[in-house]
């Protein structure tokens, strides 16, 4: 199954097996998840708007004409979903997210999580959580999915050298919070 | 000499320094120990980013995911309908043609009762015309001719309707 490319199956459910669809889901389920759930910050809410990307795109297929790859397309459905749902939840992301020059302070944040009783896998994947929707966003995109920085740019429709920013950002602000804590010595 | 910003360390990581700038940041790094921390920590971070295991849906995600597409699925398309909604009325005018000329049959076969003789003379005028369009189509040629339109409508309908019972079967499989 692995080695069906996402065109193929698409094709195959395009001329009517349409439970072919369910490898695609099984593809990318736990990834697009683990996106939505940081950018949500709820499982249910992430699991909810996930089924809700997978049928938009099981509905638009026919609309798919493989310019992009498959992924591409359907994590920028996922993101845009993610941001209509924060939009409905009435969160002020338009001000948080219009630009990637925006500051934001984990630290008070930070204070909240007991390093010590942590390993360093957990306190980042806490710390991540923590992160504004958009660098959320990047990170999952770049780390968990693999994508390019051309790639992640399209998704979320910024330039190339937004998506840097933002990348690189994310990654500082964690490393400030560990070489401010006491990971930072047993790390060194 | 360049001045090592966090832009450029994270350059660096990436490998998208050229081999100049990547010379001087190591020269930089074998000076400063704090930077060297710096970078360390960067290169951690990264690395754990990497390392991250993902999150995973409950285990019956993709069979709810497959059983709303199915569900969705097993709505009549929009041209079986109108195909239906044709086939019935075509019946339905048939089934009227026929019972109107049955009554007119019965009508004019029996003696009405004189108050109403008028009303009848109107209705018997009026419906000759059909009453005779019918006698042609139920006779000779006009039979044969309806008997094969119907026998076509009877095949294409059942086609649609083979159709419609694969598609279910399909939807029962998902």
């Amino acid at each position: 199954m692995k080695n069906i490319s996402d065109q193929d199956i698409i094709n195959s459910v395009l001329e009517g097996n349409e439970s072919d669809y369910s490898i695609i889901v099984d593809r990318y389920k736990n990834k697009a998840f683990s996106m939505l759930r940081r950018m949500l910050k709820s499982d249910f809410d992430a699991e909810e708007v996930l089924q809700d990307c997978f049928l938009k795109a099981y509905y638009s297929l026919k609309n798919f004409k493989g310019e992009s790859k498959f992924s591409t397309w359907f994590y920028k459905i996922v993101y845009n979903t993610a941001l209509t749902k924060l939009s409905l939840k009435r969160r002020k992301i338009e001000s948080e997210m219009s630009s990637v020059e925006d500051y934001f302070n984990l630290g008070s944040d930070y204070d909240f999580i007991d390093v010590e009783k942590k390993d360093l896998n957990d306190f980042i994947r806490e710390i991540i959580n923590k992160l504004p929707e958009r660098h959320t966003a990047v990170i999952s995109l770049f780390y968990l999915n693999e994508m390019s920085i051309e790639e992640i740019s399209d998704v979320l429709q910024v330039s190339a050298s937004n998506v840097k920013v933002m990348l690189y950002r994310a990654r500082n602000s964690l490393r400030d919070l560990i070489l401010n804590s006491k990971l930072a010595e047993e790390i060194s | 000499m360049i001045k090592i910003t966090d832009d450029i360390l994270n350059k660096y990581i990436d490998g998208e320094l050229d081999p100049d700038e990547k010379k001087q940041v190591r020269s930089e790094l074998q000076a400063s120990e704090e930077l060297q921390k710096r970078l360390n920590t960067l290169k951690l971070v990264h690395d754990t980013l990497f390392n991250l295991k993902e999150d995973e849906v409950s285990a019956d995600f993709t069979r709810e995911i497959m059983h709303k597409i199915g569900r969705k699925k097993f709505t009549v398309p929009k041209q079986q309908k109108y195909f239906i909604f044709s086939v019935a009325a075509f019946i339905t005018i048939l089934c009227l043609v026929v019972f109107g000329f049955s009554i007119s049959a019965i009508i004019s076969s029996s003696s009405p009762p004189i108050e109403s003789l008028n009303v009848l003379d109107t209705v018997t005028f009026l419906s000759t015309g059909l009453i005779d369009f019918i006698r042609q189509i139920f006779s000779g040629k006009g039979l044969s001719i309806m008997g094969s339109v119907f026998s076509l409508v009877i095949i294409i309908s059942g086609y649609f309707f083979f159709e419609m019972q694969k598609r279910s079967k399909a939807n029962l499989g998902n």
